[in-house]
């Protein structure tokens, strides 16, 4: 048991440092993959401060518990549920801070509504009214870093003895090039897909023991698609193709198609970051969700202006069978949508015959106002600590994380794991407890998918290194051309967006 | 940018009557009775268009999720008014409602007097070079207030203001529209009035309060009605300075509410439907003046 | 002694103008700070390298160069003027056709103005949020479920990259037109009746008043209301941004989308931001002087 789980961290652990650098940091290179991200650059100024993993842990008796009691610190929380949130969550969060504020009292919570975007966040942060914390995707965290518009946490890391347990594949992704660590990770994701199970059992897919057929590769999800297609008369995938999703979703197919080392779609050669879209395996993979189009037609209807968040709707009021998403939307179309936990599956992303199968991964991290003083940060830290959130074995973390899964049940949300980021045994042995003792759903639904995680049959990988979310929007847009237009080239249009966004790359990180 | 010299001029009409190309005489040949039929059946599927899709939306907003993906009935299974009351409760839109009131209610009156008093002094006053002031004005309808968005949105930040209605209730006094429309009716008045009560020694503010504005009520209400939906239709400023906020207007939580990932379509059209009902009403209670007295200042939003 | 007089009217109307001034003093003030100083501070910034807002570097037309470069810019500019082209061919039309139709209904006349003004109030988001579910590509949708009435199988209609230019003008006249129209009426009824009375004696029937007497007196009007149109179809940014966020394949990127893409995007890049504002801003007032010159030039030949 211990053993898988430490494997597995290996795994993530791994996949992390690709993922490192993420969008956005032109100086992307020499952060990426490379190698040791605890290895000092050459700029540091202070070697001791900046080594943060492997340092000897700062002699604390219980790890995890209340520090610093006294001190005094006025703390925004963005990420309040909103009004519209279920009334549970909104208590549970309520609760978290009553409990902070017995064991801090001089600090003064303020519920943030505001959530994170990159567009709006910006003039917060300039002007001084960014929460405390808040949660940005991992594609952010460098560009937000590089702008100076985070604060500097790993003081407050560093007191609460979450430095030991940081995975090295963090690192990178959350520490400018002086080793200063400026956040942490909250939750990953892994790629897999959602599954309508009443429309599968409509077209007869379904195993007598109550398990789908579901697709192993996307050949079968094509053929499978066709006949859910013909029996009911829905879409048998839902591809959010508009904005940025559709590239999004496009790099794990082209992985799969083998657009991986030799092809892989963005690589450094000679310090120089070269784009190649226009492999073979790239332009099947963009062939592919054509012919889902053209000739296998089993797209939902508005498949270009599809979001993210309306594909799960429409899979979850059963518009649509499948739909390419993660374990950790796995809320939206049971409880938003309303389709009943039992009629929902999470099933491994399909590969390809023949070839090596990847899921993307990422996620989200906590990151900091950009003038966060070390209390602030440790009052953050209580709260996340109260809820549960950071990896301790010890009673009231439990308790946390008990009520958690309590109210995911409740709201009928899924109770499936999450999957482990940091390096520490027994507290992943606990999050497994507790999610079995409080599942409400039929693992054998969400089995294959962990399980392909362990036993290898599926390789976790980042996104792509460098602007990935530029490159997103320009393959949206190919994509978008491939559905819309049955004439349409997929290899020239692979090519057009290539040049240009090899164009953009040689502008803005190759000088 | 005045157009034409269609000012002032009202007309009654009486039922039936005729005054455009078609003349009365003219409707007694066959030919053009049918022409006529063919005119009210053109203005009848006009009205149609026009109203058709907001009839849609309030019809839409009695479906549940799955009904409202699925089904493809125009009008809803029921007319079950508590789906509406869910979305009034669940998204808490009464709060949004109240913040759009007290945005809408000052920043009526931020957009009558400030706009009021520069257009009287570049109408009236003029003084000493108001024409390079009147040039500035006139600039800014043109240029996208989009493209300064941001470092506006710093500038309030800097000052403090952000997270509060501030800064929206003093927008509505630096509106060139506004500015114009009271230009233009100020233009109308004679001069020598000005000139008479000048020489009965009444200052420039006393000439505003008792002579102007009482003249200026039909532009007032005009202006003031502009305003009102001005101020309860705008997104980008309230979103950025309010957004994350509990002082989030109407439209703040509708496009919030979009982009969020718990959102739904039926609470969606809900919302949409909320955020159109006090418009309407304004609309059905000021229906006449927004249809004869709008147009006669001419003018094109 | 006159001298004197002049003197003191001269201080009279110092005073006068500081007065005004006075008057307008916090007006200005409100100007400056909403619209005039941002606006300069955005032409600064698009000649600076930035990170986030603040300048960083001198760059000249660094970043005017980068956005000519950018294949998107040569994009989005055709499809705005796409818009513009559209928006004349339906936005400019529809309207003038309401009037005339409008205004030739002896009955009901006010309900027919009621009725087609009613979309204008509507909040902008609100209207864009209510046609992206018109026009939901799903049997559901509002136009599909319509044309199953007439036995039609329901179709998609934002993929087709053809159609989606027309489908938000065809909205944002859904939503503009009835006030455009109203003006139109207000310029059609300041005709004189007898006009058409006189030409009806001299024989001219129905369509050749409508020709030369109608037309002709609104054409002023026209040209005004076509210039404003322009202005506002030119700055064009929640309906694409709504309802088709730009695609498909950024076939309704406008140009204020780009800028808000410039900022959103990913990058961040205030100073290119700043600097397609700029841009769209000359091509206006290109516009209006262009306008102005025609305008001055009909004038003279009168």
């Amino acid at each position: 048991m211990k053993t898988r789980i430490r494997l597995f961290s290996v795994a993530i652990a791994l996949c992390m440092l690709i993922t490192a650098c993420s969008s956005g940091a032109p100086e992307g290179g020499n952060s990426s993959g490379n190698g040791d991200p605890t290895q000092p650059s050459s700029q540091t100024q202070n070697p001791v401060e900046k080594t943060p993993t492997p340092t000897p842990a700062p002699t604390q008796e219980n790890p995890g518990e209340v520090i610093d009691a006294e001190l005094t610190a006025e703390v925004s929380f963005g990420n309040y549920p909103p009004d519209t949130a279920p009334e549970l969550e909104l208590d549970t969060f309520d609760r978290w801070l009553e409990i902070l504020v017995t064991q801090y009292p001089n600090v003064t919570p303020i519920p943030d509504y505001y959530s994170y975007t990159l567009d709006t966040y910006t003039p917060r942060a300039v002007g001084g009214t960014a929460p405390t914390i808040f949660q940005p995707p991992f594609t952010d965290p460098q560009l937000l870093i590089s702008q100076k518009l985070v604060g500097d946490v790993t003081d407050a890391l560093e007191e609460y003895g979450l430095l030991e347990k940081f995975s090295p594949a963090f690192v990178d992704l959350l520490s400018d090039e002086n080793g200063r660590i400026f956040g942490m990770p909250r939750d990953t994701y892994v790629l897999g897909l959602h599954l309508n199970l009443d429309l599968f059992r409509e077209a007869g897919l379904m195993n007598e023991d109550g398990t789908p057929q579901y697709p192993k590769t996307l050949q079968e999800l094509a053929e499978k698609g066709k006949i859910i297609k013909e029996k009911t008369g829905k879409a048998g995938l839902v591809f959010p193709a508009s904005e940025t999703f559709g590239g999004w979703l496009w790099t794990n197919i082209a992985w799969n198609f083998g657009a991986v080392g030799e092809n892989a779609l963005e690589r450094q050669i000679d310090g120089r970051w070269v784009v190649n879209l226009t492999s073979e395996p790239a332009v099947a993979a963009l062939e592919y969700i054509k012919s889902l189009k053209w000739e296998y037609d089993i797209l939902n209807a508005d498949a270009t202006t599809t979001t993210w968040a309306s594909a799960h709707t429409v899979l979850g009021v059963g518009e649509a069978a499948m739909n390419f998403a993660a374990n950790d939307s796995v809320s939206n179309p049971t409880a938003t949508a309303g389709l009943p936990v039992e009629s929902f599956a999470l099933v491994p992303f399909p590969g390809v015959e023949g070839k090596d199968a990847y899921a993307l991964s990422g996620g989200t991290a906590y990151m900091f106002a950009p003038d966060v003083t070390t209390d602030e940060a440790v009052a953050c830290l209580a709260l996340l600590r109260i809820a549960g959130l950071l990896p301790f074995a010890n009673a009231e973390i439990e308790a946390g994380m008990r009520a958690d899964a309590a109210s995911r049940r409740d709201r009928g949300v899924p109770v499936i794991l999450p999957i482990p980021m940091w390096n520490d045994p027994e507290f992943l042995a606990l999050q497994k407890a507790i999610t079995e003792e409080y599942t409400n759903v039929d693992q054998r639904l969400y089995a294959d998918y962990f399980d392909s995680m362990n036993n290898g049959t599926i390789s976790l990988k980042g996104e792509e290194p460098v602007y990935s979310q530029q490159l997103y929007r320009d393959v949206t847009a190919a994509i978008e051309r491939v559905i819309a237009n049955e004439d349409s080239d997929p290899a020239a249009l692979l090519g057009m967006v290539e040049a240009n966004f090899q164009k953009f790359l040689d502008s803005n990180v190759n000088n | 940018m005045n157009i034409g010299g269609y000012n002032g001029r009202r007309r009654k009409y009486v039922r039936g009557q005729y005054t455009g190309v078609i003349r009365e005489f003219d409707a007694k040949t066959p030919g053009v009775r049918a022409m006529q039929i063919f005119i009210y059946v053109l203005c009848g599927i006009i009205a149609l268009i026009c109203i058709f899709p907001i009839i849609w939306v309030f019809l839409a907003g009695f479906k549940d999720l799955r009904e409202f993906m699925s089904s493809t009935s125009i009008l809803p299974r029921s007319f079950d008014f508590s789906r509406y009351v869910y979305t009034w409760e669940r998204l808490r839109i009464y709060n949004n409602y109240l913040n759009s009131l007290y945005v809408v209610a000052v920043s009526v009156i931020s957009a009558l007097i400030f706009n009021g008093l520069m257009a009287y002094g570049l109408a009236i006053l003029k003084p000493k070079g108001y024409k390079v002031l009147n040039a500035l004005v006139m600039l800014s309808m043109l240029i996208p207030s989009t493209i300064s968005i941001v470092p506006l949105f710093v500038n309030i930040q800097h000052l403090d203001m952000g997270g509060f209605f501030l800064p929206l209730w003093l927008a509505a006094g630096a509106n060139t529209f506004f500015v114009v429309l009271f230009r233009q009716f100020f233009e109308s008045f004679p001069k020598s009035i000005i000139e008479a009560s000048r020489i009965d020694g009444c200052s420039s503010l006393q000439i505003f309060s008792k002579i102007i504005l009482p003249l200026s009520k039909p532009i007032c209400v005009v202006v003031a009605i502009y305003a009102i939906n001005g101020a309860w239709s705008d997104f980008l400023l309230p979103y950025l300075v309010l957004n994350g906020t509990k002082f989030e207007t109407v439209m703040v939580r509708l496009y919030t509410y979009s982009t969020q990932q718990t959102a739904t379509a039926d609470n969606m059209m809900r919302s949409v439907v909320f955020s159109m009902i006090p418009p309407i009403i304004l609309f059905f209670i000021f229906q006449k003046k927004l249809t004869t007295n709008i147009i006669t200042s001419g003018i094109k939003e | 002694m006159t001298d004197m007089k002049r003197r003191l009217s001269n201080r009279s109307k110092l005073r006068q103008n500081a007065a005004a001034w006075m008057i307008m003093a916090p007006s200005i003030a409100l100007f400056a700070f909403f619209i005039w100083v941002p606006l300069l501070q955005s032409v600064v910034m698009s000649l600076f390298e930035t990170t986030n807002i603040t300048l960083d570097k001198f760059v000249g037309f660094a970043n005017y160069a980068d956005i000519f470069q950018n294949p998107l810019f040569g994009k989005a500019l055709v499809n705005t003027l796409m818009y513009t082209f559209w928006s004349l061919v339906i936005g400019f039309l529809t309207p003038i056709f309401m009037a005339l139709v409008i205004s030739e209904a002896p009955r009901w006349r006010g309900f027919f103005r009621t009725a087609a003004y009613l979309p204008n109030i509507l909040p902008a988001l609100a209207a864009v949020l209510l046609w992206s579910a018109f026009f939901s590509g799903e049997e559901s949708g509002a136009i599909n479920s319509i044309l199953a009435l007439f036995g039609a199988e329901p179709t998609s209609f934002l993929d087709k990259s053809w159609l989606v230019i027309p489908l938000i003008v065809l909205i944002s006249t859904w939503k503009g037109a009835g006030a455009t129209a109203l003006i139109y009426m207000a310029g059609l009824s300041g005709i004189n009746p007898e006009l058409y009375d006189a030409a009806a004696i001299d024989g001219a029937g129905v369509f050749r008043r409508l020709r030369h007497i109608t037309l002709p007196s609104i054409f002023n009007l026209g040209s005004t209301l076509m210039i404003l149109q322009i202005i506002a179809i030119f700055q064009i940014l929640y309906e694409p941004m709504v309802l088709t966020h730009g695609g498909p394949d950024n076939s309704t990127l406008s140009l204020m989308l780009l800028m808000w893409r410039y900022i959103t995007g990913g990058d961040m890049d205030y100073g290119k931001a700043s600097a397609t504002g700029v841009l769209i801003a000359l091509i206006l007032l290109g516009f209006t002087v262009i306008y102005n010159i025609l305008n001055k030039r009909k004038s003279d030949s009168v």
